[in-house]
């Protein structure tokens, strides 16, 4: 029986060690020529490496990942280069919804803060349907661009036509029409522009909020003081009254202007804001004063 | 004057005749997946060109220097898998830093070589024809790539029109591509036993 159970072993070990001899050569030949290939890769990758800006790799971070291509590019690499270039593209990825334009948003608003103020959307009128002059309903195609085709949709040929083109353009919801203005809701803007490119009367300018609150001449009326005041009750006359508190403010072409590069909140903005006869010189932003009109 | 004449035939077989996608099947998921439009098909037709160059070249002389002097024959679907593998990364990289447009072009396309059947399915025939020569292993796997070329680049000229003709709405779509793939592998029968 010990005996037996010997030979037994014996012969297992030796089925083994036949089975070792045959098999180490190929495991030697494997790892010799994966090794080799490892070599060589190592090398091309670093001799053929190519530098990728880091942002691209967060912002592909953020997206899902899913290459679905809803967004019209092939994957989601490709999307997240095309962002970084064109922030615009914000909020094209459908599978990721709102949270992934954020996170975007959050990456590249942080690029552009990085050199500056961030750059919002200010719009430059004031008129609500109050304070507007009609001459007639328009019943056309309910778009800014058609509107503004036609030559009398309403008084005023500088104003907000209130038909939302901007809103379309948001990719955030961040606008809205507020009693027949256009109304930027600060807290969902991530300033991506696409509101001031839709707008066909380029009312909405990209400004670089150094304060919470910006300062504006919420009006974009070229015609003349007397003009303007028969079509809107908010309209910026160009009296220059502001100009003469602070060189902050520049008239021409019968429109008063912030330079938005220079302001500072004085109290020479402060008086020239009070004393504008027709009240367009107002604040925008991320309004606390509840007395103020939010964005309006 | 008789080797130039084997390596001749060899390439118009390998090409036309012995034509890996339209004799082996080999091949088709980038034949059906990229024949959408006629560039794209051709890009891939070169990178994969590029790609069974290389690996035929390199699994020929891996085989026949290291694998049969050792006898170990049993291995090579493993080591010819690396060797693709490799190849593929290896063109990736290149193209990434030289040729960035193609690059981005080819997307997933790329990566997805390296399963390519019709690149292992090339380097198991050489071995399995009796190549035994280097010169003539580079030959077919250049000529193996320039018939994957061709047959792509075909079907993606017929898939262009085809998007202009009225077909009937139960062949629409994949089932059409693959009729189409059929009788182009049926005509492609014709060629069968024209040399040897």
């Amino acid at each position: 029986m010990r005996y037996h159970t010997r030979e037994c072993v014996e012969e297992n070990l030796a089925e083994m060690l036949e089975l070792w001899n045959s098999a180490w050569p190929a495991g030697a030949t494997m790892l010799g020529l994966g090794f080799g290939f490892a070599l060589v890769l190592l090398i091309a990758s670093e001799k053929l490496k190519v530098w990728v800006d880091p942002k691209v790799e967060q912002v592909h971070g953020a997206l899902p990942n899913l290459d679905c291509g809803t967004c019209g590019f092939a994957g989601c690499g490709q999307y997240a280069k095309a962002v970084l270039k064109n922030p615009e593209l914000i909020g094209k990825c459908a599978p990721g919804g709102p949270e992934t334009s954020q996170k975007i948003a959050g990456i590249l608003s942080l690029q552009v803060s990085d050199s500056g103020a961030v750059q919002k959307p200010i719009v430059h009128c004031h008129a609500h349907t109050a304070d507007k002059t009609y001459y007639a309903k328009y019943q056309g195609i309910q778009t800014c661009i058609a509107a503004n085709a036609l030559a009398n949709v309403q008084a005023c040929a500088f104003g907000c036509v209130s038909f939302g083109d901007c809103i379309r353009a948001c990719k955030f919801g961040a606008l809205s029409i507020v009693d027949g203005l256009a109304t930027v809701d600060y807290d969902k803007c991530t300033g991506c522009t696409a509101c001031s490119k839709a707008c066909p009367r380029n009312l909405i300018e990209m400004v670089p909020f150094r304060y919470e609150n910006m300062m504006t001449v919420a009006c974009s009326s070229k015609e003349t003081g007397k003009s303007t005041r028969s079509m809107c009750k908010v309209g910026c006359i160009g009296c220059g009254l502001c100009v003469k508190q602070t060189e902050q403010f520049t008239v021409e072409d019968n429109l008063a202007r912030l330079d938005y590069e220079k302001y500072e909140a004085t109290e020479q903005t402060e008086t020239a804001m009070n004393k504008c006869p027709t009240k367009v010189i107002i604040y925008r932003g991320k309004t606390k004063n509840p007395q103020d009109k939010p964005g309006g | 004057m008789d080797t130039l004449n084997i390596l001749i035939m060899g390439f118009i077989s390998i090409v036309i005749i012995n034509n890996l996608v339209f004799t082996k099947f080999l091949g088709i998921c980038p034949y059906l997946g990229v024949s959408g439009r006629i560039d794209m098909a051709f890009g891939m037709g070169m990178a994969v060109t590029f790609v069974v160059t290389l690996s035929g070249t390199l699994t020929w002389m891996i085989d026949n220097w290291i694998l049969m002097k050792l006898g170990l024959e049993v291995t090579r679907y493993v080591c010819f898998i690396l060797v693709i593998a490799g190849a593929v990364q290896l063109v990736e990289m290149y193209l990434r830093k030289f040729f960035p447009t193609l690059y981005e072009s080819f997307g997933i396309f790329l990566p997805l070589i390296t399963t390519n059947c019709a690149i292992l399915g090339l380097c198991l025939f050489i071995n399995l024809w009796g190549i035994n020569n280097l010169l003539e292993a580079v030959v077919l796997s250049f000529g193996a790539g320039i018939g994957f070329t061709m047959a792509i680049c075909i079907m993606a000229g017929i898939r262009e029109n085809l998007n202009l003709a009225d077909v009937p709405q139960c062949l629409k779509g994949a089932p059409i591509t693959l009729i189409t793939a059929g009788i182009l592998a049926l005509a492609f029968m014709g060629f069968a036993g024209m040399i040897r």
